[in-house]
């Protein structure tokens, strides 16, 4: 995945590394123009120097030794000359055996010469005239060091260069951290609201966040309140569509349909399938899914009323009991939820001699729900039927007949998987996966 | 048995009110909430038939300020909104049950029998029991040791109402309260002559006078 951090970091070293690199050379390269032409001045004075020390002897031009420098006697010393009359030549003592490639042309050399034991010289040639013949004076002069001196600070220029680099780079490690501690929350409220721990983002973004937030906080108010909207002008449909089913249930009871049987039964199961089929198709509309991701069900809070209108309705002095993790709280939407475990507890007490039991317990995927009964059961080889079927294992006992259609509804909407085992308690037990999010 | 019924819909609340009639309760109508909110309070009703979805005021709000005010009568909630959360919603406003229309008919008068019982502190068995007596409602008649006793509409209500109140003192004034509802004309003597007809069927010690108090029922069971 691509990260802001990375790509900014990538860009401040290359930048860096450009400029450090360019500055160390560039100042290098001055630096050395400018020791050259000092040194060219040097140079010259020096054969000024021998220039002087020619003197005229009885048989012409001569090298007054006692004017030289003492270090043109040393062997190797690092300093060398050559002076060329037209009919003779001298050399320094101190070059030894040694024969430079002494330059052709007069001033500064360009390039360094090849002196002896790995010497390079920087060589400098001048042409007198005394006495109406050319003297040509070349000197020449030891440069490894001055090189040597340059690979160093080159050397050390590149490592302030790293250490620099480094600082720079845990400096803006700082202050990206600092930068980004904005999106790092908003990045951990929108975790949190995935998994239904808080319904907004926090209002207290910075400028540069603020736009962001607040349309995502727009968007999850509009959301929540279409689906209060459309649940409500649900609510008022059912009310309009099952009004008038109960008056027609009502009616067909009547004395004078008693006495036709037939038409009686059969306007009984045309309303049934009305009812049936409007409760179902209700129901179904009224699910949220996965539209809210703020959504969540707190178990403490919900179960237990839950369990209290269970047993208001059934009235069988059943023992309903429930276990979950403390402070569970599951990442969907609350009403659906309650439909979900309503129905599964509604089936499991049509058929409990005594005892029913919720357990909701995390899982590897996501989360297991499990409803146990000590009713009858159904033998295993019924079981893979009803659940083709799928709708109508609640059908054989009286009451409302669509639990398991909604259920069914509810999983297909949140990917969740249903089955049906052998419960510890004697009856049947449904098992229900939830993956999560 | 007098019942309140809160309903706005005159067709389905004609027809409860038939329904309920044959069986013997006596039933007040209303279709606002304001109304009920005031009447279910004010008038000494044994169980309260209440729809949610009410002009005036909802019928949940009704409720809750009922309870509020302390009033113990017991609620059925009748009502379209099936949703487990709603149902959720209606027990926490103080509902005693929930049914959910379209309902069946006997469906509703079996949860009316049992929450009635329920108020009553007797057991939710097929048949209401007390003072040697079973009373089957859907049939109206009695039985005592495996006898049936044949009973007229009037008998039966009194019946079932001293059945639910064994060994209470209960006044004349009071029972007419109970069973004839707000429009009908109250005569003392009409229970008089029930409770006649009753000691004639079942035997005088079933139904004992206390003088100027009113009837106490099985006393000496």
């Amino acid at each position: 995945m691509k990260s802001i951090r990375r790509s900014l970091s990538l860009g401040l070293v290359a930048g860096l590394l450009v400029v450090a690199l360019l500055l160390v050379q560039t100042s290098l390269w001055l630096f050395e123009a400018g020791l050259k032409r000092s040194l060219e001045n040097d140079l010259r004075e020096e054969t000024e120097g021998l220039l002087i020390a020619m003197v005229k002897g009885p048989d012409g031009i001569r090298l007054d030794t006692q004017r030289l420098n003492p270090r043109y006697q040393r062997p190797f010393s690092g300093h060398y000359f050559r002076i060329e009359l037209p009919d003779r030549t001298w050399r320094s003592r101190s070059l030894w055996d040694a024969v430079p490639a002494w330059p052709e042309t007069s001033g500064l050399a360009d390039d360094l010469l090849e002196g002896p034991q790995q010497q390079r010289l920087l060589a400098y040639r001048a042409v007198y005239r005394r006495d109406g013949q050319p003297i040509v004076i070349s000197v020449a002069q030891d440069y490894t060091p001055i090189l040597e001196s340059f690979a160093r600070v080159r050397l050390s220029g590149l490592g302030l260069v790293g250490v620099a680099l480094l600082v720079f780079l845990l400096l803006q490690r700082y202050a990206m951290a600092l930068a980004f501690r904005p999106l790092e929350r908003a990045r951990q409220q929108i975790a949190q609201l995935q998994q239904g721990q808080r319904q907004q983002l926090d209002n207290q973004a910075p400028m540069e966040l603020q736009p962001l937030v607040e349309q995502i906080n727009r968007l999850l108010t509009q959301t929540e309140e279409s689906l209060q909207r459309s649940r409500h002008a649900l609510g008022n449909l059912g009310h309009a569509l099952k009004t008038p089913l109960a008056v027609l249930g009502s009616l067909v009871q009547r004395d004078e349909l008693r006495a036709h049987p037939q038409l009686q039964a059969s306007l009984q199961e045309q309303l049934e399938q009305i009812r049936q089929r409007v409760s179902r198709e209700l129901t179904r509309a009224r699910l949220a899914g996965e539209v809210l991701p703020g959504a969540h069900f707190n178990c403490a809070v919900e179960l237990p009323h839950l369990l209290d209108t269970l047993r208001m309705v059934h009235q069988r002095n059943l023992q309903l009991r429930w276990s979950a993790p403390s402070d569970c709280r599951l990442p969907w939407d609350r009403e659906d939820m309650l439909e979900l475990l309503g129905n599964l507890l509604d089936n499991a007490c049509k058929w409990a001699r005594s005892e029913v039991v919720l357990s909701i317990k995390p899982s590897a995927e996501g989360y297991r729900l499990r409803v146990d009964d000590d009713g009858p059961g159904i033998p295993a080889n019924e079981r893979a039927p009803v659940l083709e079927r799928g709708v109508r294992l609640d059908e054989r006992a009286e009451g409302h007949g669509l639990g398991l259609g909604i259920v069914r509804d509810i999983l297909n909407a949140w990917g969740g998987t249903l089955s049906l085992q052998d419960s510890p308690l004697g009856g049947l037990r449904v098992e229900i996966e939830l993956p999560g999010k | 048995m007098r019942l309140l019924l809160v309903e706005d819909n005159v067709p389905l609340a004609d027809e409860l009110i038939a329904s309920l009639g044959r069986q013997g309760y006596a039933v007040d109508w209303l279709a606002d909430g304001r109304d009920a909110d005031y009447q279910g309070s004010s008038e000494p009703y044994d169980l309260i038939i209440l729809d949610l979805g009410l002009p005036g005021k909802p019928g949940l709000e009704v409720l809750r300020d009922w309870r509020a005010r302390a009033l113990p009568t017991p609620v059925l909630i009748l009502t379209a909104r099936g949703s487990w959360a709603e149902r959720i919603e209606g027990l926490k406003a103080g509902a005693d049950d929930y049914l959910t229309k379209p309902f069946h008919p006997d469906e509703l008068l079996l949860r009316i029998q049992a929450l009635l019982r329920r108020a009553h502190g007797l057991a939710n068995q097929p048949l209401l029991q007390a003072g040697g007596l079973e009373l089957d409602e859907a049939r109206q008649c009695c039985r005592r040791n495996g006898e049936d006793i044949q009973l007229t509409a009037g008998e039966f209500r009194l019946l079932r109402y001293f059945m639910l109140h064994p060994g209470q003192l209960l006044s004349k004034s009071q029972l007419t309260e109970h069973l004839y509802d707000g429009e009908s004309e109250r005569d003392s003597n009409v229970i008089e002559v029930h409770v006649n007809r009753l000691r004639g069927k079942l035997g005088r010690e079933l139904i004992e006078t206390r003088r100027g108090q009113g009837y106490r029922f099985g006393a000496s069971a």
